[in-house]
């Protein structure tokens, strides 16, 4: 592909579509001018000042709501939080998610039922899964407690979303369980998957579940780092998953970043300036995984 | 791999049996048919539980008086209204921007192309709420509180370089020779974009126009900063507006359930009707080419 395209590329050397292009870039400059490049300056200037949401009246305050962010625990707690709930999602997508995803390729049958089952979780509103994964941990009316209670496991039953590890293992479960942007990533590339060297393992005997672990799961290696880095940033994206489910709570032991500044922006005070720190803080990170990824897929390119 | 054997093979993902052989013996079946079956219930588990709790304590009355007394009278159909209208003005601005955008960074030639889609790129992944703050202000200073076009801009502008990401590797994939000889025939770039580009473009723009509209039915974010008004509220935003109201007492807790479901029907219907063009979208901008 590269040495059909590089040909015309070099014949038209001397000629550039400069002009044109900057006319049709112009409505995506004006775009990213305003949202992108605007607002980190504006968070920039904001972070060196104590100021409400009104942004108006602000003081001038230094460096001083950086160095409170560093101080600030909750902070690195909803950092670390991120890290730990993508991990956790990141280990159900390349094992569960993978298998679902190949075993569908297999055909079977009802499998458009099957898709809408594993995938529609992840594309309804969270607002709306993660009140439902709420509801069902609810200390007395919830269907976890209750069902809890119906089969003589009474004893297991508890507060799930009042203590901090079960409040937390109920966040790390709806990660994992809005995993259908994996299975998507999974199902495409098995597709476009070169079949030869399954003939060949076919042909030495290998049996399906040998076949799906020693030589499909290695061939997906760049699928992996797709998923990975997806989910890692999906995960900097969130909001709601925490929100809707425990608030962020108890203390701040399930935080994430997204609720913190959600937290933070709605709270009425004068910490605008200070969440701007916070924003600017996550915004790096952002671009840090975004710069991973392009590298991680800019050798995919190479490679082929 | 050719570029038109991907794009004849891209529509088919989701019913394409490249796996078929590797399924040897019929025992193996079973046990996938086993593994698969239980992973659905797990999945569908959650929903068994939201539909069960909502007919609790009224039944089916639960459903019916949400239309005769919508809860904080904010009916469940102005909800869809108001996601639809976002969705509208999300989608026109993702594919205006995108598409020119797609066309300049897959067509044109000019130096610091790849340079200029590396700085796209880099703002692919950018959370909503570090970036809440600005838009908070720009939003203020273009007097767009309460307005669509308020929320759909922020939504747009994160939208925008996945769309260009999209529709950069579509063009990629159509044959430069088409628009050599338009050019030939004297016609201007102007010209080649309406009248070839954007027909070719078609399915990509199909998979994105679906996207945004499934990403504005998501959006819980803009709308709650930027509408004050609760006629204005969107689907996602009343799962909150709906239990700030009705409070977590278990008589009304059926009724709240009830609402619930009722609020992720566009969604499902846009899944069940447009999961291709979902699907297809969401994993054109990663697949190797």
């Amino acid at each position: 592909m590269k040495t059909e395209r590089s040909a015309p590329r070099k014949k038209r050397k001397s000629r550039s579509d400069l002009r044109v292009a900057v006319v049709f870039l112009s409505p995506l400059l004006l775009v990213y001018a305003v949202y992108f490049i605007y607002s980190i300056f504006f968070l920039g200037e904001t972070s060196m000042t104590k100021v409400g949401i009104s942004l108006r009246n602000a003081v001038d305050v230094g460096w001083l709501n950086f160095q409170m962010l560093v101080g600030d625990a909750a902070f690195s707690r909803a950092i670390l939080n991120n890290l730990l709930f993508a991990m956790v999602s990141i280990a159900v997508a390349v094992t569960i998610g993978f298998f679902i995803a190949v075993a569908l390729a297999t055909g079977v049958r009802a499998r458009k039922l099957f898709y809408l089952v594993f995938l529609l979780p992840a594309l309804i509103p969270v607002s709306l899964v993660a009140t439902v994964f709420g509801g069902m941990f609810q200390e007395r009316f919830g269907i976890v407690n209750e069902t809890l209670r119906s089969i003589g496991l009474g004893a297991l039953a508890q507060s799930w979303l009042n203590e901090p590890g079960p409040a937390f293992a109920v966040v790390a479960t709806l990660f994992a369980y809005l995993i259908g942007l994996p299975i998507m990533y999974y199902t495409a590339d098995l597709a476009a998957l070169p079949t030869d060297s399954l003939e060949a393992a076919l042909l030495d005997g290998a049996g399906t579940f040998r076949i799906m672990r020693s030589i499909i799961y290695p061939m997906m290696t760049p699928t992996h780092i797709t998923v990975v880095l997806s989910l890692l940033l999906g995960s900097f994206r969130g909001l709601e998953q925490v929100y809707f489910s425990t608030g962020g709570g108890p203390g701040h032991s399930t935080e994430v970043v997204g609720s913190y500044l959600y937290g933070y922006i709605n709270s009425g005070g004068k910490t605008i300036g200070f969440t701007a720190a916070a924003a600017l803080i996550v915004l790096v990170i952002a671009l840090i995984i975004s710069i991973a990824q392009m590298f991680a897929t800019r050798t995919r390119k190479g490679s082929r | 791999m050719t570029a038109t054997a991907k794009q004849q093979k891209r529509p088919n993902i989701l019913t394409a049996n490249p796996m078929s052989m590797v399924v040897t013996r019929g025992a193996d079946r079973l046990v996938i048919y086993g593994l698969l079956i239980v992973m659905g219930l797990i999945f569908a588990f959650p929903l068994y539980a939201l539909i069960r709790r909502s007919f609790e304590v009224g039944g089916i009355n639960n459903y019916i008086t949400l239309f005769t007394d919508p809860i904080g009278n904010v009916p469940i159909l102005s909800t869809y209204v108001n996601s639809l209208f976002i969705g509208v003005g999300h989608a026109a601005l993702v594919v205006s921007v995108s598409t020119t955008a797609g066309y300049a960074l897959s067509k044109l030639q000019f130096r610091g192309r790849e340079l200029t889609f590396s700085g796209v790129l880099l703002f692919l992944a950018v959370p909503g709420t570090a970036i809440l703050i600005p838009v908070y202000h720009i939003t203020q200073q273009l007097h767009l509180f309460n307005n669509y076009l308020g929320v759909a801009l922020p939504e747009a502008a994160l939208t925008i370089p996945f769309g260009v990401l999209l529709m950069r590797n579509y063009g990629r994939n159509i044959p430069d020779s088409l628009m050599e000889a338009a050019q030939l025939d004297g016609a201007s770039h102007f010209r080649i974009f309406w009248n070839i580009f954007l027909p070719l473009a078609r399915p990509a723009l199909a998979n994105l126009t679906v996207l945004c509209f499934i990403w504005s039915l998501q959006d819980f974010l803009w709308p709650s900063m930027l509408f004050t008004n609760p006629d204005l509220a969107t689907a996602a935003q009343a799962v909150k507006l709906y239990s700030n109201v009705i409070g977590q007492s278990p008589e009304q807790y059926g009724r709240y359930n009830a609402s619930l479901v009722l609020l992720a029907v566009p969604a499902v219907l846009f899944v069940i009707f447009g999961l291709r063009f979902i699907v297809n979208g969401l994993t054109s901008g990663s697949t190797k080419e």
